[in-house]
């Protein structure tokens, strides 16, 4: 008995590694718009899952687009679940030190503070004031570093829960990509408004791979270099985000 | 109205919406399959600690004080990730060379070989089984309970009449045995059903998943419906849904009390 489950085990993790390497897998968060969300039919849609498609196309390789938690996306990359991270996720120096980066796709963009129309907050000595941030995003990150001494930050999973809880003045400001923002705010009817500076923080947006995919980094960036010469990167983005851009057309 | 009503019927069998409502497999399967390895481990555990040995003994009531007292969400959590990471461990003593060992940068897996993935179908089954090993602990006590509880003169005329130890155990023991264990049990199978809620922390896209994401405040035209904060709105319809199981579950069991009651012990049966 032991036996067969042990030929079992063996059959299942023999069978899953042989698939896994015929198609390269893409991991996306599926709840951060206009970059990556489930649409009405409820597969991934946005500028990085019709990014990521030209990619395949541009380097003929075949891709499959599956969804995972932002919390645990860089962990189940390194556990082998899939091989790509495409989820809005800026480069910075410590994510450098457990995984690579392919070059950008999307530029550097400050991180704004938004908070409900009316809200009268002091930046220049802040305190005492309820910040929401998505967990593991630079602004948690930036907020837990510089403002968490005299004032409350609270992480939500997900961009879309700290909105809500917004929404329900059970925070006072949240501290979120621009590109993220600019949308809520527009749509909001004046309810939800820009408050405080802009902050610059990390570097572009890029694609996350193990450090041990030197081949398929290779592939992704030069796939990505002709999108950029091409100027079908700057169409999507206009495309997405409101006609911004272009970034990359020389 | 009728455009209202047309509106509302086709925004709620969206794909969203459907795949929304497809995720009911998966919290039924694992309540399902919790719940009968509850049974299965509760009854082994129960045999255990009913055992002459002492250190089946001690086994069956280490089990049952210990894994009782581990809160489920850590055990969701752990057990899956240490039975994933034991598979790929054995895996690895198998199938890596020294080759591929240096050729692996991240700390786990040890080689690319060893790697084993897990998606929704796995993670379900190790789901149902944490589920089956928590709460049949809690089976283990109830069903042991039970056993005491079996009239110790129908086991002594099972043995009169020349039955094997065995013969006692299946035959008139556990047969008896389930009037006195049967409303313990059904309080398991409401705490398996509530804990089932838990399923999206392993990564699968079940109910709870699935509410948030469609109840979240949505203003982009082009991700759908543009509107506010609904949460509530579908953790009603859940609330609903576990009312429901609730409800049909206390008449299930009901059945099974009168079925289990048939010809012993009029008392038993309230």
């Amino acid at each position: 008995m032991k036996k067969l489950i042990l030929a079992a085990a063996a059959l299942i993790v023999l069978g899953t590694t042989a698939q896994a390497q015929e198609t390269v897998r893409i991991a996306t968060e599926g709840a951060y718009a206009p970059w990556n969300f489930l649409d009405d039919s409820g597969k991934p849609a946005g500028y990085e899952i019709d990014l990521a498609n030209a990619i395949c196309a541009q380097a003929a390789l075949t891709c499959e687009i599956i969804t995972n938690d932002w919390d645990s996306i860089i962990p189940n990359l390194l556990a082998g679940n899939y091989d790509v991270i495409m989820a809005g996720m800026s480069i910075t120096d410590e994510r450098r030190q457990t995984i690579n980066f392919t070059q950008e796709y999307f530029p550097a963009d400050p991180s704004r503070y938004v908070a409900l129309a009316g809200t009268e907050i002091d930046f220049d000595n802040l305190s005492g004031v309820r910040i929401g941030a998505q967990s593991g995003t630079i602004q948690a990150t930036y907020a837990q570093d510089n403002l968490a001494a005299d004032n409350t930050v609270i992480v939500f999973n997900t961009a879309d829960q700290a909105v809500a809880d917004l929404a329900a003045s059970n925070l006072d400001v949240i501290f979120a990509d621009g590109a993220y923002v600019d949308p809520i705010v527009a749509a909001s009817n004046g309810t939800i408004e820009y408050i405080g500076p802009e902050i610059m923080i990390g570097d572009g947006m890029a694609a996350g791979l193990r450090k041990d995919e030197a081949a398929l980094e290779a592939t992704l960036n030069d796939a990505i270099t002709a999108l950029k010469a091409d100027g079908t990167m700057d169409k999507l983005i206009a495309q997405w985000f409101d006609g911004r851009g272009p970034y990359y057309a020389q | 109205m009728s455009d209202n009503l047309a509106f509302w019927l086709s925004y709620l069998t969206n794909g969203k919406h459907l795949t929304w409502y497809a995720s009911f497999q998966f919290t039924i399967f694992a309540a399902l399959a919790g719940g009968m390895l509850a049974v299965i481990f509760g009854l082994a555990g129960a045999t255990l600690k009913n055992s002459r040995f002492f250190a089946l003994r001690l086994i069956g009531s280490t089990y049952s004080s210990i894994v009782r007292g581990v809160p489920d969400v850590l055990f969701f959590l752990f057990f899956p990730l240490a039975f994933e990471q034991a598979v790929e461990w054995f895996m690895a003593s198998q199938v890596c060379t020294p080759e591929t060992l240096a050729a692996q940068s991240a700390t786990w897996p040890p080689c690319k070989e060893a790697n084993w993935f897990l998606g929704t179908p796995e993670y379900l089954i190790l789901a149902s089984v944490s589920l089956g090993l928590v709460y049949g602990a809690f089976a283990t006590n109830v069903i042991h309970g039970a056993m005491r509880s079996v009239p110790q003169g129908q086991l002594e005329a099972a043995r009169a009449y020349g039955m094997s130890a065995t013969q006692v155990l299946w035959r008139v023991h556990i047969r008896q045995m389930w009037v006195y264990a049967l409303p313990g049990l059904s309080n398991v199978w409401m705490l398996i059903v509530k804990a089932t809620s838990l399923l999206s922390l392993l990564q699968i896209a079940d109910i709870v998943l699935w509410a948030d994401r469609l109840g979240a405040p949505n203003y982009l035209s082009a991700v759908g419906l543009v509107h506010d904060d609904w949460r509530w709105r579908y953790y009603l319809v859940l609330f609903v849904f576990y009312i429901l199981v609730t409800f049909a579950s206390e008449k299930a069991f009901g059945a099974l009390m009168n079925r289990a009651g048939r010809g012993i012990l009029s008392e038993a049966r309230s």
